[in-house]
This record gives C-alpha cells, sequence and structure tokens, in this order.
C-alpha cells in the first residue's frame, strides 16, 4: 500500500510529532506508517483523513501487489 | 484504540522493584541453600505434615509477578502498532522458549532437569520482555536517524 502523508504533513507544515499527537500515537507509529512498514487500521486512517480534510483514498491507496 | 489487559505504566518499575530482589533471593535459596527463618511454617493439616520453609516460594512469585508488571505495563504511548509488536514480541518468545526447552530436554538429563524446568517458568516473559524492548529501541532509532 502507498501513502501520501509525508506530503499531506507537508502541505499543513506539520511535523511527526504534530501528527502523532492529533490522533493519539506514537512518532514511531507516524514513521512506520510513512516508510510503509506498517499499515494502520481503518480506526487509524480515517482518524489521518479527518486531520487533513482529505478523503482516505487521497492518502492511502493500493499497489498491485496488495 | 482501546487497549485492554495491561497494567498501569508504573508498573514497569514496580516491576523491577520487585524482580531484582526476588532473583537475588532465589539464586541464593538454589545455590546457597539460604533461607528467611521466619517464613517457617509448621505443620499444614492436610497438605504437609513437617515444617516447610516458604522462601522458595516466595522468591518464585515475587519473580513471576515481576516480570508481568515488567512485560505488560503499559507503554507511554500505547498505540495500536506498539500493540502488534508486542503481538509479535510474545510469539517469538513462544517460539524461542520452546526450542530452548527442547534443547534441554535433548541435552539435560536426570536432576539437573529440575532446574531446566525451574528456569523454563520465566524464560517466556524474560525472552518477550528483551525482544519486545529490542523492537521499541529500533523503532525510536530509525526517527531519530530522520
Amino acid at each position: 500500500m502507498k501513502n501520501r502523508i509525508k506530503v499531506a504533513r507537508a502541505e499543513r507544515d506539520f511535523s511527526q510529532a504534530d501528527l502523532a499527537e492529533r490522533i493519539g500515537v506514537s512518532r514511531q507509529t507516524i514513521n512506520s506508517i510513512e516508510t510503509g512498514r506498517y499499515v494502520p487500521s481503518t480506526v487509524l486512517a480515517l482518524k489521518m483523513a479527518a486531520v487533513f480534510e482529505k478523503p482516505v483514498e487521497q492518502l492511502f491507496q493500493l499497489e498491485e501487489t496488495d | 484504540m482501546k487497549t485492554n489487559w495491561l497494567f498501569p505504566h508504573r508498573y514497569r518499575l514496580i516491576g523491577w522493584l520487585l524482580f531484582v530482589p526476588a532473583v537475588l533471593l532465589g539464586l541464593a535459596c538454589m545455590y546457597a541453600e539460604f533461607q528467611l527463618e521466619f517464613l517457617t511454617v509448621g505443620k499444614l493439616k492436610g497438605i504437609v505434615d513437617w515444617p516447610v520453609n516458604l522462601t522458595d516460594e516466595l522468591a518464585t512469585l515475587g519473580v513471576m509477578t515481576g516480570l508481568l508488571f515488567i512485560a505488560f505495563a503499559r507503554e507511554r504511548v500505547e498505540d495500536e502498532m506498539i500493540s502488534q509488536l508486542r503481538l509479535e514480541s510474545l510469539q517469538w518468545a513462544v517460539y524461542l522458549n520452546y526450542l530452548i526447552l527442547g534443547v534441554a530436554v535433548l541435552l539435560v538429563h536426570g536432576d539437573k532437569f529440575i532446574d531446566v524446568l525451574i528456569y523454563n517458568l520465566f524464560t517466556v516473559l524474560i525472552v518477550f520482555i528483551i525482544r519486545f524492548r529490542l523492537l521499541l529501541r529500533k523503532q525510536e532509532r530509525e526517527v531519530l536517524a530522520l
């Protein structure tokens, strides 16, 4: 799964720590999601979408290997 | 995300405060035949017919409780990824524990096997704690490297 969290963060000028605090996870978790090592739950994906005010599909996209 | 069945974060410290003295007491019991005299109890009706000393029982329960607190105290931020790391570490620990036990079954015989079983009471938790902490440290280092 691909994600555009880093780009979305840059657009809003949020650090990983800012985003982590807003959705109640650790900074490590944000980092792991951005680098594709961790796939978040639907709840967490929806929370991120709410923070960035974008549909989930704009933040996360399936890849061919999924 | 709610993660149940964990102790509050401060239990990690309490766990260490229980674990360290209990281990020292346990080792003293096992290898120096150390006993706390006030823990000698007389006959327990229907259970034992001679006086027993409960020093080793105290040490065992102390180590067990301490390790459980250390292993299952909540992290400062306990989120879904940490829960997943927890679960993976636990599975890994169970595998490694039985691997160690399997090797010991083949290599250790006779009375000495009792020692293996005594240590085996704690190895799952010990391996879990080490594995989990190493994984967390690796995560932290990756964040710092950015």
